[in-house]
């Protein structure tokens, strides 16, 4: 049963990703120089010059892998890109790393407890390194030679001859080796390896220099390069892979399928322990090296008083993961308590991060943003209607006007219009309320709307 | 570029580049030849299994024919195997610090994961499907 699906996952695989347009996508790193000194535009990246800075600060000593267990919080305004420094320290950090990024209401789902899930979290961002080596012959095949008995039954032997750009060798065949070769429909002129361990044969493709043996065939018909150098070579292959992904193929219950369900449930804690020691052995033993990643957690105002304790604590441990947190809050309450802190975060946890606070884009940046967005949406915009569509910005907010950017050009279409113009973004901005118009046309009509007895203190519940 | 030193500097920069890229094709060239000759020891040897009778056979080793008896010739042949197999591990081995010092004069990181030792068949069953 596991062997098919097994199958079916690796096709998938090969079907190449088409990325929607996300409200991020734009960003490709955090658009610093050598010197860390944070170019004015780069990389999808516009302004916050501080905040970037420090982020590449940061990034360099994760790339090292010196610090594990900190804490980094950026805090600013809605709409200053703190999302999009945490994406742009994803995209910088390459995919050796680690990143796992959670809203901070994720975490209070019903399925798990929410230390469960945070446990979870944390332990996908952490990579461990292992190399697998295997001896391989691989070559091209000049010619292969099976002699059946003559009486007709009783073991097949066979010959093999396996040619590199160096050298040509000649193998005497078993019964199993002709067994698989014919499984795997190998003849003159393919290239092979074969595991020298498992006696396993895969087909890499067909010679280039046979390219011109047959007028027709299968689009599937791949031609590869004659190997180089040596017959029987040593690979050795190095992956990363995430602790979480280890516990939830041990974790007995539900094997490997799980992780590709995504139902993992809760792991048990023996389990992580199991791991946890047999991971320290191999380091020890020099058979892995553990790769700090990236845990990010967006809205983290939103976690309660025991997820921030069970984060104290998580953070000391000797395999956590570098923690960035964004906040848009200002002083307000912790949420479970009565009590109020700066960021919703309690002081002593606080006290373990480095905070990096964003500022309020300016009007130039806001501009250069629209015009990034503009491209990474396709849309053509003249420089009047950006300019409108800035001061939009500026007065509202920066994402009420990257909204209005698909918006206008639906419009610009409908008009057949080449070029969203002006009276495009007055359209869509007549059609569309921002957050303040329409906190205004409530006020004015609220009369009008249902449950309008309801005292504001009331609606404050949590 | 005007400045002699600076050339002078660069120049004997390079040359050390250069002679550890020719360190490592040599290295590799050695490799090469070894598995040819690893691969026609083997050969030789199954050839001589083959042959039934135990009489003796013409051996050629480098320039010379040897008559010798085939039992004798198979223990020689399996000799020069196992000394080739150890010779071809340990010019792997010569090989990988080399790569590393090319690496750190070309001013590139080092190869993630390089040192590390391979797990074990047993130990890769537990990650099998991860990798």
């Amino acid at each position: 049963m596991a062997a098919p699906t097994a199958e079916k996952v690796q096709e998938i695989r090969e079907v190449t990703r088409i990325e929607r347009i996300g409200a991020h996508s734009h960003i490709r790193g955090l658009g610093l120089d050598d010197a860390l000194e944070a170019r004015q535009v780069s990389q999808g990246m516009v302004g916050q010059v501080k905040a970037r800075k420090a982020a590449g600060v940061i990034l360099e000593i994760i790339k090292d892998g010196k610090i594990a267990g900190r804490g980094i919080l950026i805090a600013g305004q809605p709409g200053t890109g703190k999302t999009a420094i945490a994406m742009g320290m994803a995209q910088a950090l390459g995919t050796d790393t680690p990143f796992t990024s959670i809203a901070g209401s994720e975490i209070f789902s019903l399925e798990m407890s929410k230390t469960e899930a945070l446990t979870q979290a944390f332990r996908k961002s952490i990579g461990v390194r292992i190399k697998e080596e295997t001896e391989i012959i691989e070559g091209e095949i000049v010619e292969v030679q099976i002699d059946r008995p003559a009486t007709g039954t009783g073991a097949k032997v066979g010959k093999l001859t396996l040619k590199t750009t160096e050298m040509e060798t000649i193998y005497q065949l078993g019964q199993k080796m002709i067994e698989s070769l014919t499984k795997e429909k190998a003849q003159a002129g393919d290239i092979v390896t074969i595991d020298k361990a498992t006696g396993k044969i895969t087909k890499l493709g067909r010679s280039f220099t046979r390219a011109r043996d047959y007028d027709a065939m299968g689009a599937q018909t791949k031609f590869v390069q004659c190997p180089e150098g040596e017959l029987q070579k040593r690979k050795e292959v190095v992956h990363t892979v995430t602790l979480h992904e280890i516990d939830v193929i041990n974790s007995r219950t539900q094997g490997f399928l799980a992780l590709f369900s995504g139902d993992t449930g809760e792991i048990k804690s023996e389990v992580r322990e199991q791991i946890n020691s047999k991971v320290a052995e191999w380091r020890e033993e020099g058979k892995a090296e553990i790769v700090p990643g990236v845990l990010f957690i967006d809205e983290v105002h939103m976690l309660d008083i025991e997820c921030f304790s069970f984060l104290n604590r998580a953070l000391e441990s000797d395999m956590a993961p570098i923690l960035i947190m964004a906040t848009n809050r200002g002083i307000t309450r912790i949420r479970g308590t009565q009590y109020t802190s700066p960021h919703g975060i309690p002081i002593d946890l606080l006290d373990r991060l480095v905070i990096i606070s964003t500022s309020p884009y300016e009007e130039k940046e806001i501009k250069q943003i629209l015009r990034i967005r503009c491209e990474e949406e396709d849309v053509e915009m003249s420089d009047d209607a950006l300019t409108v569509l800035t001061r939009i910005g500026m007065e509202t907010s920066l994402r009420y006007a990257i909204q209005l950017i698909t918006a206008s050009s639906l419009v610009c279409r409908k008009r057949k219009g080449s070029e969203v113009d002006v009276e495009d973004i007055k359209r869509v901005y007549s059609l569309f309320l921002d957050e303040s118009r329409s906190t205004q046309f409530l006020k004015e009509y609220q009369q009008e709307f249902m449950f309008n007895e309801m005292v504001p203190d009331e609606m404050e519940t949590s | 570029m005007n400045d002699p030193v600076e050339a002078g500097r660069i120049l004997s920069h390079l040359a050390e580049i250069e002679v550890v890229a020719e360190e490592i094709l040599s290295t590799r060239r050695e490799i090469i030849d070894l598995d040819k000759q690893r691969n026609k020891t083997r050969e030789a040897m199954r050839a001589l299994q083959k042959e039934k009778k135990d009489n003796k056979v013409w051996l050629c080793t480098g320039n010379m024919f040897l008559k010798v008896e085939n039992s004798k010739a198979v223990k020689m042949l399996s000799k020069d195997f196992e000394v080739l197999d150890a010779e071809v591990s340990k010019s792997r081995a010569t090989l990988k610090p080399q790569v590393n010092k090319l690496r750190d004069l070309e001013r590139k990181d080092e190869l993630k994961g390089f040192n590390l030792v391979a797990l074990t068949p047993e130990e890769r069953k537990s990650v099998e499907n991860l990798i």
